[in-house]
């Protein structure tokens, strides 16, 4: 190997590994970073504007239409009822273009040229997305329950149950940004991966939910079927827009998104791992 | 020790030929290696290949030891790179961007605020608080130079660093690589031969994914000047009877009724050869070689391969 020239006394010894940061350093470090991005950019006060609107349409379907029933678990069942399509619209906008803007745009050549693992790089993307995603989702359990306070107080309230939602939702949505992870890290245009993950979601897999059933078929393989379980898991009686009936037991909700967010998650990091970026 | 290595690096996009055929060249220690060749040649493919940003249809590539591929971020870990137009986040500010290199490159902010006062002194950075993607053109480049440098990588790998800056900038990066090439190992693409001229010590050309030439730049300027000689006649010759001294002269261009640029085979022996034909044409006056530039060396190599007495490595 031809030598160019000798480094000056005073340079740093080359040994390469010595200062890289640990893969778990890197991932709160990109966690961090794709927080700050997340929470400046439009799409954020966008999405706060739309659960706003969902939950205050809510709010005045039930206080002004007496559209809910007539105790706080059914209030927050009824609330509940529409957290999927809330959900599919927040991690498509959150993770449609996680991994997307790196191959459509120039910031792969100045991320991916650092050291870090792409793995880790998605997985603290991806972690930023769900905690951004569950401040939204946040926002709409705090009005639901205030909602549900106000109308029928504090007596019998269902907290176990609320924190069971709760947990149950941010597993959906650990799953539905895994999904917009997976397209994100296929398409180059984060438009295209958005787009694709709300028409799959809704149009697919919200036509198979909402149609097998009254075949007799169970659709086990989806996601917003398992998400039914968030409003099921709150014991209410009376009319919701799915009905408790329709809903998974809570076993099988949890093992539909689980293997959502496990199988898409790793689906999503395989392709970016090796995906080569041109253009 | 700082080292690039390319053993037998080949890609193949599935085009008309691919992209790069295997290439090999290896360097080690502090110095700059200018990346020549037209566009398509295959530069920017080879630094992708260098930095993990493609995989090799065939052969590897080692950046201090590393393979670029399977332990790409211990291959990364001490590598500075421009590649293609990278962007930070277009909310970061100028400050975020930096930081975020040095962070994931160091995991420190730890005397940060000194070395980007030592950067901005250097590359004239943008008000450290302004959005990254509000940055014209060359602010953001300089920005992204500024984050490739940060933390003091001792490899600098670099895609037409100039490219989109104006002459001012341009003389900021060229000072600030002539300067960090004596304890970097810096491997540069461009087009600008003047800059390669002054940063580099060793010249790789490249055209159609191949390889043709490796040599320092002092023997490449040294060698294609020694082929081209200007000769001065005391009364006008025929450019075309200088033309006929075909297959000595391999090819004859007017400089004026009475100077004339004269390419030839390029030894000792034949030089002499041309000098007697030349004086059958008429009285020479002067017989010196042509100051040919870097570009000129390019140009030929581009056109007629290594075949001009250089070995390809």
């Amino acid at each position: 190997m031809p030598a160019l020239g000798t480094a000056s006394p005073d340079a740093l010894p080359i040994e390469v590994s010595v200062g890289v940061p640990s893969d778990s350093a890197h991932f709160w470090m990109a966690l961090r970073y794709q927080l700050s991005f997340y929470i400046r950019t439009s799409r954020f006060l966008g999405l706060f504007g739309f659960v706003g609107a969902v939950v205050g349409a809510l709010a005045l379907g039930t206080v002004y239409l007496g559209v809910g029933g007539s105790s706080a678990a059914e209030v927050l069942s009824s609330n509940l009822a529409y957290f999927t399509i809330l959900g599919v619209v927040i991690g498509a906008f959150m993770g449609g273009d996680a991994i997307s803007m790196d191959f459509g745009s120039g910031t792969g050549y100045y991320a991916l040229a650092l050291p870090i693992r792409r793995a880790i790089l998605l997985l603290g993307r991806y972690g930023a997305a769900f905690l951004v995603s569950m401040v939204l989702i946040g926002v709409f359990y705090l009005v639901a329950v205030s909602e549900a306070v106000w109308l029928h107080g504090t007596g019998g309230f269902p907290w176990a149950a609320v924190g069971i939602s709760i947990g149950l939702g941010a597993l959906f949505i650990l799953g539905v940004l895994a999904v917009a992870f997976c397209f994100s890290s296929v398409f180059r245009s984060p438009a295209v991966s958005m787009i694709m993950t709300v028409i799959v979601l809704f149009f697919g897999l919200g036509t198979a939910t909402g149609e097998l059933p009254k075949a007799g078929i169970e659709p086990w393989f989806s996601v917003l079927y398992g998400g039914l379980a968030i409003a099921a898991a709150i014991p209410a009686q009376g009319s919701t827009l799915f009905g408790p009936e329709a809903a998974p037991s809570l076993p099988l909700g949890i093992a539909i998104m689980l293997g959502y967010a496990v199988v898409f998650l790793l689906v999503s990091i395989l392709v970016y791992e090796f995906r080569e970026v041109k253009g | 020790m700082s080292s690039i290595e390319a053993v037998g690096l080949t890609k193949d996009f599935g085009g008309e030929r691919p992209a790069l055929v295997d290439a090999s060249f290896s360097y080690e220690g502090a110095g700059a290696i200018g990346y020549l060749g037209p566009n398509g040649a295959g530069k920017t493919t080879t630094l992708k290949l260098l930095t993990g940003f493609l995989r090799p249809t065939q052969g590897f590539a080692r950046i201090n030891g590393h393979d670029a591929q399977r332990e790409r971020k211990a291959a990364l870990s001490d590598v500075g790179a421009v590649i293609e137009s990278p962007e930070p986040y277009p909310s970061q500010t100028v400050l975020e961007a930096i930081r975020m290199a040095s962070d994931f490159r160091r995991g420190t902010s730890q005397n940060l605020s000194q070395e980007i006062d030592g950067l901005d002194a250097k590359l004239d950075l943008p008000p450290l608080s302004a959005r990254t993607g509000r940055l014209s053109k060359g602010q953001r480049q300089r920005v992204v130079i500024a984050g490739a440098l940060v933390g003091d990588p001792k490899v600098i790998i670099l895609d037409e660093p100039s490219s989109g800056l104006d002459p001012k900038e341009r003389i900021l990066i060229r000072n600030l690589f002539k300067d960090l090439q004596r304890d970097h190992l810096i491997l540069m693409s461009s087009h600008l031969m003047q800059e390669v001229a002054e940063i580099c010590g060793h010249l790789i050309f490249v055209n159609e994914g191949r390889i043709l030439l490796r040599e320092t730049t002092e023997n490449v300027v040294g060698r294609f000047r020694a082929h081209v000689v200007d000769v001065e006649f005391d009364a006008p010759v025929a450019v075309d009877r200088i033309r006929a001294l075909a297959p000595l002269v391999k090819e004859a261009s007017s400089l004026g009724n009475l100077r004339f640029r004269v390419t030839f085979g390029g030894t000792r022996l034949a030089r002499g050869q041309l000098l007697r034909a030349l004086q059958e044409c008429g009285t020479v006056l002067t017989f010196q070689d042509s100051s040919l530039a870097l570009e000129d060396a390019y140009l030929t190599l581009v056109r007629d391969g290594p075949n001009l007495g250089g070995s390809v490595q």
